[in-house]
């Protein structure tokens, strides 16, 4: 079974290098979107909007959102997808919104125009009942771990389980042992999170993320404040739990296969760990596709981005 | 500002709302936030109302009714000044500054730590598990501190007759002459609703604090000045009012 997830990963990989396909794909889309208003076009330059393709339904998809606060401009007729099945990244600079599109596809914003999809349903649209069921599809690690400050590291990673199955205690703390000895914190399970460090914060909002299982997991840079070890088990650990999940889904023949979206800025973790990139920048994706195709774009701004280094179009400003 | 006096309505809206359409999740916030609040409160509540009672009309009062030798009419006055106003006010400062500054200070830091975004994901409504048992245990500490002003404040009153050597018996005969139900009724009312507009604002400035730990002081700061402000405009109101609607309790009796 392990190996069908494999090849399945190597399937996406396949329909990359059947053809020339970066360039044809380039050719034949729309005419290039103008710039956001009030922008001028030198300053989109580098967005190609080019999105090769995944072969997949998008399990996210963000059409033309427009997000602004106050009179800094976040999102500026973003059109993102995240396509079922796979490990999705959200690549880019600081300050770019990535958050804010996190919030958005769990109905915590809500876009001042333009849509949200999940799973082809309308996020700004649902009534409130509908969004509550929605939301049981994701799991979520905040940027700095949201840990309940007044539950021990257990009970911040049993929450999910006890607000939303009817899982006796045994199995509940069967699961999230079996989580919390996943990031290493199976000790620490009567601490406090204002007792831990940023790292472990992380690692246990990690695993309070996985415990249900969810069709959508959206991680908000699980590496920053972990140390380059932890970083490469962890990216190591989401591509295992991605395949168990994949695994199971298809053996209970769910109707949505699980979807992982994770925002970093570390570029070694999405060269290892990613399906598909997402380039993001003033608002809008720059170049989106397959891992492999975004690894070899010859996208200045993509190849700046993705060897990290300084000489480029972007720069500290 | 003017904004955010609406969404503070629309807050007091959802939360009503919220409080009466099943489930009931929230008794045991409600108890714990009861508790804590109470265990703020009592003591700068007691010291406050006393020192108060004894010395702004207590004591300033029984100087001017001197004057007109008619410091026996101290137990009327009181009725009027502690009653009406004073043990109220007295009451509603000290929640407010106390219970309310600890509730903006504690879902400010939620806020800022993401606890509440994560809350609302994993299927809490912050409003039915949060405001909503904050909301009632205020309203109902509000009102019950308020007798409590009262008495400690009407012993500051005796404190201030005795201090000034006079007999205790006019200051109580006046005291019941003059006070009425209306009085004690209307008061009791009037601070539940203050521990109402208290949890609304402090809530409602708690849950939208933002830009770190220095976002949360200034939002401690701005729910107590709005309360104070909602609290002294509620009261006037309230006062013209219960004033319009039971001419009674106006005239003095000796
Ligand atoms: N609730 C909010 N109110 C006002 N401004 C906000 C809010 N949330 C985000 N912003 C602004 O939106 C912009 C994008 O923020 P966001 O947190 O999404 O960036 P990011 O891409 O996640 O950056 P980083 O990689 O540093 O986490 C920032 O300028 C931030 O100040
Ligand atoms: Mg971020």
């Amino acid at each position: 079974m392990r190996d069908d997830a494999h090849s399945q990963r190597g399937d996406v990989k396949r329909t990359d290098g059947k053809a020339v396909s970066r360039v044809s794909v380039v050719d034949e889309s729309p005419p290039r979107p103008g710039p956001p208003e009030g922008a001028a076009d030198e300053e989109y330059r580098w967005h190609s909007y080019a999105v090769h393709p995944s072969g997949r339904p998008d399990a996210v998809r963000f059409v033309d959102t427009y997000k602004s606060f106050g009179r800094s401009h976040v999102l500026r007729g973003l059109n993102m997808a995240l396509p079922e099945g796979m490990v999705s990244m959200i690549l880019g600079p600081s300050g770019t919104g990535k958050s804010v599109c996190i919030k958005h596809m769990v109905g915590l914003l809500y876009p001042d125009s333009g849509d949200v999809l999940v799973h082809g349903r309308s996020v700004p649209d649902m009534p409130d009942d509908e969004l509550f069921e929605m939301r049981k599809k994701f799991g979520l690690l905040f940027q700095d771990g949201a840990l309940f400050g007044s539950m021990n590291l257990f009970d911040n990673v049993a929450f999910p389980l006890r607000q939303h199955t009817e899982k006796g205690d045994d199995e509940i703390e069967e699961i999230v042992m079996r989580r919390l000895n996943e990031v290493g914190l199976g000790d620490s399970r009567t601490r406090m999170p204002n007792e831990l460090s940023g790292g472990m914060r992380k690692r246990a909002g990690f695993a309070r993320a996985l415990v249900l299982e969810p069709d959508i997991l959206l991680f908000d840079e699980p590496d920053s404040g972990l140390d380059p070890v932890r970083t490469a088990l962890l990216g190591e650990l989401i591509l295992e739990i991605h395949r168990e999940m994949i695994e199971e889904a298809k053996r209970k023949q769910r109707e949505h296969l699980p979807t992982f979206c994770v925002v970093t800025h570390d570029i070694m973790s999405a060269r290892r760990v990613a399906d598909y990139i997402n380039v993001l920048w003033k608002g809008r994706i720059v170049e989106a596709g397959p891992a492999e195709e975004m690894l070899g774009s010859e996208n200045p701004f993509i190849r700046q981005f993705l060897s990290g280094e300084s000489q480029g179009p972007l720069t500290m400003d | 500002m003017l904004e955010e006096v609406g969404n503070m309505m629309l807050l007091t809206g959802r939360t009503l709302v919220s409080a009466v359409r099943p489930p009931y999740p929230y008794g045991s916030e409600f108890v714990g936030q009861f508790l804590f609040a109470m265990r703020l409160c009592w003591f700068p509540l007691l010291v406050s109302t006393i020192a108060f009672g004894y010395e702004a009309p207590g004591l300033q009062a029984a100087n001017f009714l001197v004057l007109f030798g008619a410091l026996d009419r101290l137990g009327g006055f009181f009725v009027l000044a502690s009653i009406r106003e004073f043990a109220p006010f007295v009451d509603a400062i000290v929640l407010a500054g106390v219970a309310g500054t600890a509730i903006t200070a504690d879902l400010g830091a939620r806020k800022i730590r993401e606890e509440l975004d994560a809350l609302e994901v994993l299927g809490v409504d912050p409003i039915k598990n949060l405001v909503v048992p904050r909301f009632l245990a205020l309203m109902l500490l509000t009102g019950l501190f308020d007798i409590y002003a009262l008495i400690f404040g009407v012993f500051g009153g005796i404190l201030a007759t005795v201090v000034n050597h006079a007999p205790l018996g006019p200051f109580f005969a006046t005291f019941f002459n003059n006070a009425e139900t209306t009085d004690l009724w209307g008061s009791v009312v009037k601070t539940t609703l203050f521990g109402a507009i208290i949890a609304i604002v402090c809530c409602y400035k708690g849950m939208t604090a933002s830009g770190g730990a220095e976002g949360v002081g200034r939002a401690v700061n701005q729910a107590v000045v709005i309360a104070f402000l909602g609290i002294f405009a509620f009261n006037y109101a309230f006062t013209q009012t219960l004033l319009a609607t039971h001419p009674d309790i106006t005239t003095i009796i000796k």
